[in-house]
């Protein structure tokens, strides 16, 4: 097979719903916490390095607070479903 | 033995050392156990292999493979062979640990403490329900992810994905702390999650049990018992769900965490 052709099946198989994946959704609320509290894990750790408290702290809670969301976003806005209903619902929608 | 008394009995570990050094042996012993029998398990079934009609046993691991390998085939997106077995282990593994849960509260460390004599000794047999389990195993799943991470991309495409992800060129300092916050949040994420888990459902199996130790007495156990019964079968049957989802969760997870470390284009 060539490179584009391997390259093309590639994008197909990435373009693939994968209802499985959803189920990721469940940790969305999880993954949301602990970004908040890696970010204050890392503030707290640079502010030790740094003597710098509590600067780093509070800016880093910031930052996973940011980061959370554009995760939790992320991974809601892609909800994938199966072959059939997908297919279903484009029909709908045209 | 009191209520508050009670539930810290059944959460607390049976260690040795002190300080870093405390083992809790209880949580190592059920763990190494449970991960002997799967290995005992694929060993004796490997032994008897049939090819034509499978029995009962075969065909029950078989479906657990296949369930396991879509699931790889689904969310990784590169050819590495140690990802499925990887994946396989720790959906066994954890679910066998979490399974531990479904085991009465009481009779375990009764049994123990008939054993050892000691009437006041612990024992917590979820192994899932200790932060030292869901840390390791998450940590391990971690320092994979960094290897792969540079194996992968290269140490020029691991220091470059800490650069410019997720603001692009111009925020340098911010992209560097956000993706460490982000590499942080994979391994905590993972053990929270499933210690959380696993620590309220035997926080609630404690409580459902507390309703025989301490209101059923006398005449008052006609009405408290057979609740007690129906609240168990119940969060029981619940749980199942649960531990279940936990374990598949945690392989998930992994899996696409290490997808995102053979993702090039990330």
């Amino acid at each position: 097979m060539t490179e584009l052709g391997s390259e093309a099946r590639k994008k197909s198989e990435q373009a693939k719903p994968k209802p499985a994946l959803n189920f990721l959704l469940l940790s969305a609320g999880s993954m949301f916490t602990s970004m908040i509290v890696a970010g204050f894990l890392v503030g707290y750790a640079l502010d030790q390095l740094f003597d710098t408290t509590p600067i780093f702290l509070l800016g880093c809670a910031v930052l996973g607070f940011i980061g959370g969301i554009q995760k939790v976003h992320r991974l809601t806005s892609r909800i994938d479903l199966p072959a059939e209903t997908k297919e279903e619902k484009d029909e709908q929608k045209s | 033995m009191g209520t508050v008394e009670y539930i810290q009995h059944h959460l607390t570990n049976n260690s040795i050392g002190e300080g870093f050094w405390t083992f809790n042996m209880d949580t190592i012993v059920v763990s190494l156990l449970l991960g002997a029998l799967i290995v005992f398990a694929a060993a004796r079934l490997g032994k008897q292999l049939e090819s034509g009609t499978p029995g009962g046993f075969q065909n029950f691991v078989e479906s657990i493979l296949d369930f396991v390998s879509t699931n790889v085939r689904d969310a990784f997106p590169g050819h590495n062979p140690l990802i499925a077995p990887l994946a396989l282990t720790i959906f066994l593994w954890v679910w066998l640990m979490n399974f531990m849960d479904l085991i009465p509260v009481d009779l375990l460390p009764y049994l123990y403490q008939l054993i050892t004599g000691d009437s006041h000794a612990y024992l917590k047999v979820v192994p899932t329900t200790d932060l030292n389990t869901t840390l390791a195993m998450a940590f391990t799943v971690f320092a994979l992810i960094i290897f792969y991470n540079i194996k992968i991309k290269g140490v020029g495409g691991f220091i470059k994905m800490f650069l410019f992800h997720p603001f692009g060129k111009f925020f340098v300092p911010v992209n560097i702390v956000m993706t460490l916050i982000e590499e942080v949040s994979k391994p905590l994420s993972l053990a929270l999650r499933l210690f959380g888990n696993m620590f309220a459902g035997e926080l609630v199996f404690l409580l459902i049990a507390l309703i025989g130790g301490t209101l059923a007495v006398g005449a008052a156990a006609l009405f408290w018992a057979p609740l007690q019964v129906l609240l168990d079968l119940g969060w029981l049957i619940f749980h199942l769900l649960v531990i279940t989802l936990q374990a598949f969760i945690f392989m998930v997870l992994t899996i696409v965490y290490l997808g995102m470390a053979h993702d090039e284009g990330h």
